[in-house]
């Protein structure tokens, strides 16, 4: 039988990939509290599961490594050794290593040897007191079957008495000696059997001598007894039927290690340690002082950085099954109500026309929980993401010289799994940002009446159809006077701009922006917080900030809970439909005569409570016949996108409803103002409108009708 | 009637691994997760003819999971058998004192854990 397994790697590296999250977080919790043995049992049983996993899998060096990394947690879990900053430092740098590991076995790429073997060293040697352990390499060669040699073994067995305790069954061995050979029972011992009284029916009183005709090896025998072996007294005896001894057999040049070893020169243990001390390179080097340990580690970094681009992941998701049970159970009732709609379809008759409203309400029921339901499968919390900052955070106020306290809550908060996956990255640069910029040094925050230490929260809810990620800081506040002037400087606003605070606070998002003083490690470089707004917007979600000086500065991300679905808002152009994205609607007003203005060069504004927006009649944009051209009888839908408002006007409002979208460059061409397109109610298509797009259209529309 | 296995261990891969190579070879699998999940299985009408069990795991782990098997009327000659690392000798003479048939060692390929499960469970 050969079942091939193989197809469960995914399921490994996914499991993986938990298992290296809970140590992590397991980590960084323990250094709060270093004597939680809860604690250190999970991070223990994270690293056992991905070392044991990864053997059957063949991937040799992440279970070799991970076995070191085990070994340490097993003293510290035992208390043989104290949890310390550096130790906790060196299993941090080691799951970092262990990850690597587990992408390369995942991408077929070799794995950092050197890197892998300095820390595997440092693990080892971390292990006080302890013999480090050299793990002997298993060979998997399979023992050769050359040997056709007839072997006549005599086996004397006295089984343990408590056999029947433990599941065995002495006929099951004499079975399994006889699918090796020809057995023959050649005396039972039963003096080991108790008087009828003392006899205990479920103890094994009895012992064999066997006979064993076989061309299987002496370990091959022995292995039957494996189970019973510490126990048992048992004794083997070997007559082979003919010829020399089994063991002279060999083919191939040996080793010369194996060769010392039998012509006795050097014993097995000396020719192990001499392997032992073969090196590599940077080894050589660290024990030379050429370099130091952190240079070379430094420098394995740089060469494992420098690999070349992964192979693409397939991705999969992992599912709790009672969603999907809960899915099967509405997928019936779905199938229930068609056979109900069927039967009355047979032989309907207008009489029944309400049983018919009744169930079609049914269906629309059925259909919708069902789209929930789905949806919800590719929902996963977010604490998924929030993971790696605890991480991040210990690493940045590490390097800042910051003290910082991070808080995460709304981790349960579910969202689409492509959302997820796309906000890591914005998160982190702004976790990065506010730690770097936001948060002031300890002196600072003295000197300013605050505690030493700064906080930075994360935070995630729901909010209507949107979820909203907060990143919070207590820090300093963004800087009004610095960020206008800068701004100025740059050239992205003119001195005489009158901005509101919201569009001052904008302004950091705009490419190349930095206010911080000098670039640290960390940010000040510039480039982050234009691709944050670029990554949230592409999401369809938007980026507030709320700040205030000397309190703290709030970022919130807005986003769509799924890519594929949102809530719109249906309206009428002429004889054509148009969906509005519902969260870019701020307003929809039908205005006064007074408030239309006409500016040569710049087209038409409407005055919104004191503010002047650009009027945009859809009808111009996209060439149609509008029933209405007159914008006081028609409606203005005020919306927004990126802190910038345009009044779109349109015939009327037809309602709200959730359209799926499609794409228009997959099915079509891409076209500006139009984020794609929907299939409605009755079967016609409907273009979802881009407030992005068509703010653009705005500012550019008019120049070239100029 | 083909032969029930209760498959415990608190890996999903390698329960699913496990539970795989066992069903492909004709055996009816039931999972658990932990040792009190397993409990919890055969309190609830599962006569397993053999329990594969892993012996790290939260809630209950493998050598509580041995002794409780062996506590109950129905399944102390049950055959059980540990999943265990090459590194876990002490570990394989707790399961046994606690009642283990016998071990499979980790790494293992379906041949090898079949070849074992054959030694301890009749045909």
């Amino acid at each position: 039988m050969s079942t091939d397994l193989s197809h469960f790697k995914d399921a490994f590296f996914e499991e993986s990939q938990e298992h290296l999250t809970t140590i992590e977080e397991g980590l960084l919790q323990l250094e709060q509290r270093p004597g939680d043995i809860d604690l250190l049992n999970r991070i223990f049983r994270g690293a056992h599961s991905i070392k044991g996993n990864s053997g059957m899998f063949g991937f040799t060096a992440v279970s070799q490594f991970t076995h070191k990394m085990e070994s340490v947690l097993d003293q510290l879990r035992s208390s043989q050794m104290v949890v310390t900053v550096e130790v906790t430092d060196l299993l941090l740098q080691s799951l970092d290593c262990l990850k690597a590991l587990i992408d390369c076995a995942k991408s077929g790429e070799a794995p950092n040897d050197e890197l892998v073997s300095a820390l595997g060293a440092r693990l080892e040697a971390c292990q006080n007191g302890a013999t480090p352990t050299k793990t002997v390499a298993v060979t998997a060669a399979p023992v050769p079957s050359h040997a056709t040699q007839e072997h006549h073994y005599t086996i004397t067995w006295g089984p343990p008495q408590y056999l029947f305790q433990r599941g065995l069954d002495p006929a099951q061995f004499i079975k399994e000696l006889g699918e090796l050979g020809r057995v023959k029972i050649a005396s039972l011992d039963t003096s080991r059997l108790p008087g009828l009284k003392e006899l205990d029916p479920e103890q094994c009183y009895l012992g064999w001598t066997l006979e064993v005709e076989t061309v299987k090896e002496l370990k091959v025998i022995e292995a039957v007894f494996d189970f019973v072996r510490d126990d048992s007294t048992l004794t083997i005896v070997d007559r082979p039927t003919s010829g020399a001894p089994a063991s002279a057999m060999s083919d191939g040049p040996k080793p010369l290690g194996e060769i010392l070893v039998e012509s006795g020169i050097v014993s097995q243990s000396e020719l192990n340690q001499a392997l032992s001390q073969q090196k590599r390179v940077g080894e050589i080097l660290v024990e030379q002082k050429a370099a130091t340990l952190e240079q070379i580690s430094e420098a394995l970094k740089k060469q494992s950085d420098n690999a070349p681009a992964k192979k693409a992941e397939t991705p999969s998701i992992r599912v709790d099954t009672v969603k999907i049970d809960r899915l099967i159970n509405l997928v019936g009732e779905l199938v229930i109500t068609q056979s109900m709609l069927s039967d009355l379809g047979s032989r309907f008759e207008m009489s029944q026309l309400p049983v018919l409203l009744e169930r079609v309400a049914q269906l629309e029921r059925n259909t919708r929980e069902i789209q929930e339901r789905v949806m919800g499968i590719r929902m996963v919390p977010i604490g998924n993401a929030f993971s790696r900052f605890p991480r991040l955070v210990r690493d940045l106020s590490g390097k800042a010289g910051k003290k910082i306290h991070l808080i995460l809550s709304g981790e349960e908060t579910e969202l689409d799994k492509t959302v997820i996956e796309s906000i890591g990255d914005p998160l982190t640069h702004l976790v990065r940002n506010s730690a770097d910029h936001g948060l002031e040094t300890p002196a600072e925050r003295l000197a300013a009446g605050k505690p030493e230490q700064g906080i930075i929260r994360l935070n995630a809810f729901h909010e209507g159809g949107n979820i909203c990620i907060t990143v919070e800081d207590d820090g300093r506040g963004l800087n009004r006077e610095k960020i206008l002037a800068k701004g100025v400087k740059q050239g992205l606003i003119a001195e005489s701009d009158k901005l509101s605070d919201e569009q001052i606070w904008m302004l950091i998002f705009k490419p190349g922006f930095s206010t911080a003083d000098k670039v640290t490690d960390v940010s000040g470089r510039g480039v982050g917080m234009d691709v944050v707004k670029r990554n949230i917007e592409g999401l369809g979600g938007t980026v507030s900030i709320k700040t205030t000086a000397g309190k703290g500065t709030t970022f919130t991300l807005k986003l769509p809970l799924t890519l594929a679905i949102i809530e719109g808002m249906t309206v009428r152009v002429g004889k054509d439909t148009y969906i509005v994205p519902l969260l870019s609607i701020l307003e929809s007003i039908q205005p006064k005569r007074e408030m239309i203005k006409t500016i040569v060069g710049k087209g038409e504004l409407v005055n919104v409570r004191g503010i002047y927006l650009p009027l945009m009649r859809l009808y111009d944009v996209f060439r149609l016949e509008p029933e209405l051209s007159d914008p006081t009888k028609a409606i203005l839908l005020i919306l927004e996108t990126e802190g910038e408002r345009v009044a779109v006007m349109v015939d009327e409002i037809l309602g709200q409803q959730q359209v799926v979208i499609k794409s228009m460059e997959q099915n079509f061409r891409k076209i500006e103002g139009v984020a794609g397109a929907t299939i409605l109610g009755d079967g016609t298509v409907g273009f979802i409108l881009d407030v992005r797009g068509l703010l653009n259209i705005s500012r550019n529309g008019t120049a070239q009708a100029a | 009637m083909p032969k029930t296995v209760l498959v415990v261990d608190d890996s999903p891969t390698m329960r699913q691994m496990v539970a795989f190579t066992l069903s492909s070879a004709g055996y009816q699998v039931v999972e658990a997760g932990n040792g009190k999940e397993a409990v919890g299985k055969v309190n609830g009408g599962t006569k397993p003819d053999l329990v594969v069990t892993d012996l790290n795991m939260p809630e209950m782990d493998g050598i509580s999971l041995i002794k409780e098997i062996r506590k109950m009327p129905a399944l102390k000659f049950t055959p059980i058998l540990m999943l265990t690392t090459e590194a876990s000798d002490d570990k394989k003479k707790a399961g046994q004192a606690a009642g283990a048939t016998g071990w499979i060692v980790k790494p293992f390929n379906p041949e090898q854990m079949m070849a074992v499960i054959k030694k301890v469970l009749p045909a």
